[in-house]
């Protein structure tokens, strides 16, 4: 489960506060694949953030498996990331140098695990995604969609909670995407909650819930309703 | 063109432009004290020994077997017979050293008798006949030669010091500093008691130590020393040397064979040797300036490649924009100058001040006042010239660029 | 976990294949130019008598001229005279004692072919060989009672005697020098102590005398010193009888005391002779009597030219232009690749293990750039030797021993650890959120 309570998250330059959330309250039950769409600029990638633990909120508190996580130490945090937490990036950000089999293998390592049961879990993750032929491929030798099953078994690995997954078909045709999406659904019913940041509304449509964020506030239902709430507006 | 969006763009990274500057900083202290270094050595081998050195060489004879005093002083001046009848030689005296050889007799003269105090003054002393001033091509500048009846043999039993002397301007101004000549006639003691009379001024000729602050003082003293190891020094006419040396040192082996020739040596070897030293800082010192160099203008490349790389994408936007490629390419050499201002002044400074500690704690001379000006200079334009390369690297990305999406 | 990071540190090394070999570049060049000057400078401050350093003393007396010290401020001579020296080896109050001063000879060697040639030899006391731990390879040197009959005896080095014996045990055999035989006692065994700390005077780096002979033998026939023979009044006698009773220094004294009490005694000892002298008319100035072990007496001596120094601080200051150019790539390197640590953040790794992985890698750099360095500090030293040629001893003080090769090394580490620091810094600094950014 996870429960944020009125977060807020404010951006600091010299001259410029950015309050990028505010007010931002939300609970995503155990197993449930949850959409989050809206303009850009409108807070999707800060909300992202917070919920991955990858920065600090300014404001109100963040509960994540039955864990107050909203004042951890960054080792605790990234503990955090790494057990419970899988990323799912638009680039996929893959590493280059590494190929496919060592790129699944990062996340592990430091998790601790002793190298028998990373082969396992890794082996187990790409033949899950289908690639389990390609562990010695580079990602440059991979097509898009392929680069992105591989950061899925990634993100599988650890197997985590929760999947948090930022555009993950935006570098991907139609065809890819839909591949893409499928497997989503897939590990979404084998009870991996999913987060899935879009401002496509097609794929939107494939979560079982939408939310929608606009100037840093979210809004729970059906996107097309805000849609027509923001040009009544 | 305008530093202030430069400037601007420089602050948001600063850590990078920080470390060239600093590399350029310590780069020119070590290049300017080097060089500071580089100069003070190579005035010091610069200096003239007084000597015709190029055609002046050396050689030892060594008795081994027991002669009388006598039969030694005799051998002597057969050598000299021997050598001074020589065509092509010039004139040859026998002496217990001379200029550059690094081994050498000094005493202490006083103006007036008693034992040495710290009033006393050091000169080298060299041991000549009547043919020592030709052979040291050194010029009677005021007073005359020693005569021939003024020269005598050193005795055992008598150690009173012979009563004439040749003095170098150096040491007369030195021995009498409120007082300028003439200097002949006067008389200075030696060996507590001794008198020494003046009788003439010479040029210049070094103590034979190049590295003794006083190495302008010497003294030529009308005494030959029966001893059994004799230095003869021969001077010859233009370009005769290479021919007469070994010419000479058969003809002294071949006449007696109780002794052995040695040290048979070129003025030009025995500079060589004496300076070896300095000639090796010299030579060290050059090569890390150079070496120096090479390495700041690889780090400025370094550097300014990297940046080229990580503003492709800007750089592509700024020729959409309308930059023409000298703009571009100027936008990089701005840049590298103000880093080159920045690093140049900070090493300027600490150079200063690396000289002052080097002054005191190694009693080097201080920098001249033109050494730090035409190293910053200098290092200005390697900076330029290192970084002109990646800049007309940046200044070939296309204007496309910018509507591409990476 | 140090196996998987060496292992991203060579993935890393290799995908930057230029970047990569100008660190090790810039740090091996850095280093060799240190650890060049650092060579030179350990071989010259070396003490080739260290383990015995704690119970050996150079004597020094101070008989100088009363109006004048020998050096500023108030420094007694670093000789002594003839007077003293002998009286102080008669008198025996030390373990052991060594009076000993440079002089040359005519080497006549056998067969007719053979030209003789002139040599530097030391002559000196018998306790000189057990004093200084020579060692020899055949027979032994001579002793006491040989000093005082003075024996024509000698002993010569390995290599003196392969010239002149071909290298066979030549004890018992007759040496020509200067038309006088001497019977060979001994020959040493391969010593080469640089410096020559025993006589520091003139050159010390030039290796130690490949003759030695008795001291008493060497005055009987009037040996003249080739060393520095300094005065501060002439001799009041001519001849060589009147130089043995002057105030010149030529002669350099050593003993060797048990410990701390005996050096003591043995300063007291000295105190009073020189008191005793006092009443005989001697030694004007007030009692200046030094004891120095010889590692006390080589920096005294300044057995380390200042030049070295300068060299030393130049090179030090030019590693650290090295290290500046090592930090700036590897900042280029981390801001090149923020993308990769922001994504490994992302993915849980903690601020430690980032820190880990990146000074594991500047570690192999440094390794390699240490490597390196160790065959820069030979060419630079093949450059000093290149540059100093002339000079027939510079051979002794280019050899680099383990220890320096050890010290290159750890230099290197050191030093590329140090770059890293604050690149690595900014590496663990870099956010985990930047991942998501960047598109």
């Amino acid at each position: 489960m996870l429960i944020m309570k009125d977060v807020s998250k404010i951006y600091r330059t010299d001259t410029v506060e950015t309050h990028a959330l505010r007010g931002f309250s939300l609970i995503v039950d155990e197993g449930e694949f949850v959409s989050v769409t809206g303009p850009s600029g409108s807070g999707k990638t800060t909300f992202l953030n917070i919920a991955g633990l990858l920065e600090e909120l300014t404001g109100g508190t963040y509960e994540l498996d039955g864990r107050d996580v909203s004042k951890l130490s960054d080792k605790e945090r990234s503990r955090v990331r790494n057990e419970k937490i899988g990323f799912i990036f638009q680039s996929f950000n893959l590493i280059p140098e590494l190929d496919v089999y060592d790129n699944v293998d990062v996340p592990l390592r430091y998790r601790g695990f002793d190298a028998a049961e990373r082969k396992r879990r890794i082996m187990s993750c790409l033949e899950r995604v289908g690639l389990a032929s390609r562990t010695a491929h580079f990602p440059a030798q991979l097509s898009g969609g392929q680069q992105q099953r591989v950061a899925i078994a990634r993100a599988l690995a650890g197997e985590p909670r929760f999947l948090l997954a930022d555009e993950p078909t935006g570098n991907l045709d139609t065809h890819m995407a839909d591949s893409v999406l499928d497997l989503l659904a897939e590990i979404n019913e084998g009870g991996t909650t999913i987060i899935m940041v879009t401002h496509e509304l097609t794929l939107a449509d494939r979560a079982r819930r939408n939310l929608f964020v606009r100037d840093g506030e979210i809004h729970d239902g059906p996107p097309e309703l805000h849609f027509a709430a923001a040009a009544s507006a | 063109m305008d530093t202030g969006p430069i400037w601007r763009a420089m602050l948001r990274n600063k850590a990078g432009f920080v470390l060239i500057a600093l590399q350029i900083a310590v780069t020119l202290t070590i290049m300017v004290n080097a060089f500071g270094i580089i100069q003070e050595r190579a005035g010091k081998i610069d200096r003239d020994s007084g000597l015709d050195e190029a055609n002046t060489f050396a050689l030892a004879s060594v008795l081994y077997a027991d002669y009388e005093r006598e039969q030694r002083m005799a051998l002597i001046d057969e050598d000299l017979d021997l050598i001074r009848r020589l065509p092509g030689v010039v004139n040859a005296v026998a002496s217990n050293s001379f200029p550059l050889r690094q081994g050498g007799w000094s005493m202490g003269l006083q103006l007036e008798p008693g034992n040495l105090g710290p009033e006393s003054v050091s000169t080298a002393i060299y041991f000549v006949d009547e043919h020592g001033a030709e052979t040291f091509d050194v010029e009677v500048v005021d007073g005359r030669n020693f005569t021939a009846g003024e020269i005598t043999w050193s005795d055992p039993e008598d150690n009173t010091w012979p009563a004439y002397g040749l003095i170098t301007g150096a040491l007369a101004d030195e021995l009498w500093p409120d007082d300028p000549g003439p200097y002949v006639g006067r008389t200075v003691f030696i060996n507590v008691t001794d008198p020494v009379n003046v009788v003439g001024v010479i040029d210049k000729l070094q103590a034979p130590w190049e590295s003794w602050s006083g190495v302008e003082k010497s003294m030529l003293v009308p005494q030959r020393r029966p001893s059994e190891f004799v230095r003869y020094i021969v001077r010859t006419e233009a370009g005769m040397r290479d021919e007469l040396m070994p010419e000479v040192e058969s003809l002294l082996a071949d006449s007696n064979e109780d002794r052995i020739i040695r040290d048979v040596t070129t003025m030009d070897e025995t500079r060589k040797l004496a300076y070896v030293g300095d000639a090796a800082l010299i030579k060290i010192l050059s090569f890390v300036v150079l070496l120096l160099t090479v390495i700041t203008a690889l780090g400025i490349v370094g550097l300014a490649s990297f940046n080229v790389s990580r503003r492709t994408r800007q750089i592509g936007i700024r020729r959409a924009l309308g930059a023409s490629r000298p703009a571009i390419v100027r936008y990089f050499m701005v840049e590298n100058s103000i880093v080159s201002a920045i690093g140049l002044a900070i090493g300027a400074a600490l150079a200063i001040g690396l000289n002052i500690v080097m002054v005191e704690a190694f009693s080097l001379e201080p920098l001249a006042w033109y050494v730090i000006p035409a190293g910053m200079i200098a290092l200005w334009l390697v900076g330029q010239a290192a970084v002109a390369g990646p800049a007309r690297r940046a200044s070939r990305i296309p204007p496309a660029l910018a509507t591409r999406q990476t | 976990m140090f196996r998987y990071y060496a292992k991203l540190g060579l993935l890393s090394i290799r995908a930057n294949p230029a970047l990569s070999a100008l660190m090790v570049a810039a740090i091996a060049i850095g280093i060799g130019a240190c650890m060049t000057i650092v060579t030179v400078r350990h071989v010259m401050a070396d003490n080739p008598i260290e383990h015995k350093n704690e119970r050996l003393f150079h004597v020094q007396l101070d008989n100088w001229n009363p109006n004048d010290p020998y050096d500023e401020p108030n420094e007694p001579p670093e000789q002594v005279t003839y007077l003293d020296a002998t009286a102080l080896l008669e008198a025996g109050r030390a373990q052991r004692q060594v009076i000993s001063f440079k002089s040359s000879r005519v080497i006549q060697p056998d067969g007719d072919e053979a030209r003789p040639f002139q040599e530097v030899l030391r002559a000196t006391s018998a306790d000189f060989f057990a004093m200084f731990d020579v060692p020899f390879r055949y027979g032994s040197g001579w002793d006491a009672a040989a000093d005082r009959g003075e024996e024509r005896v000698a002993v010569l080095s390995s290599a003196m005697n392969d010239r002149l014996y071909g290298g066979e045990d030549s004890t018992g055999r007759l040496l020509m020098m200067n038309n006088e035989p001497f019977r060979i006692l001994g020959v040493l065994d391969d010593w080469h102590p640089v410096p020559t700390f025993y006589d520091l005077n003139n050159n010390p780096f030039q290796g130690p005398e490949q003759i030695y002979a008795p001291f008493s033998t060497a005055v009987a026939g009037e040996w003249g010193s080739t060393g520095n023979n300094s005065c501060w009044k002439p001799p009041e006698e001519g001849g060589y009888e009147g130089y043995l009773a002057s105030e010149c220094v030529w002669i350099q004294m050593w003993v060797e005391l048990p410990d701390e009490s005996g050096k003591a005694a043995y300063a007291q000892f000295l105190d009073d002779y020189v008191t005793e002298q006092k009443q005989l008319g001697r030694f004007p100035r007030e009692l200046n009597n030094r004891l120095s072990t010889p590692g006390e007496w080589m920096i005294d001596r300044e057995v380390v030219d200042e030049t070295v120094g300068v060299l030393l601080a130049l090179s030090v200051l030019f590693l650290l232009v090295c290290l500046l150019n090592t930090i700036g790539l590897l900042l280029a390197k981390v801001i090149r690749r923020s993308n990769d640590i922001s994504l490994r953040r992302a993915l849980g790794a903690n601020r430690a293990e980032l820190f880990r992985q990146y000074i594991v890698e500047a570690g192999m750099i440094g390794v390699a750039g240490g490597l390196a360095g160790i065959g820069m500090t030979w060419l630079g030293l093949r450059g000093i030797e290149n540059v100093f040629a002339g000079y027939d001893f510079i051979e002794h003080l280019v050899t680099m021993d383990w220890q320096m090769v050890g010290l290159a090394v750890v230099l290197a580490i050191v030093s590329a650890l140090g770059a890293a620091l604050y690149p690595t810094w900014r590496a663990c600094r870099v956010s985990p959120a930047t991942t998501l950014r960047i598109q």
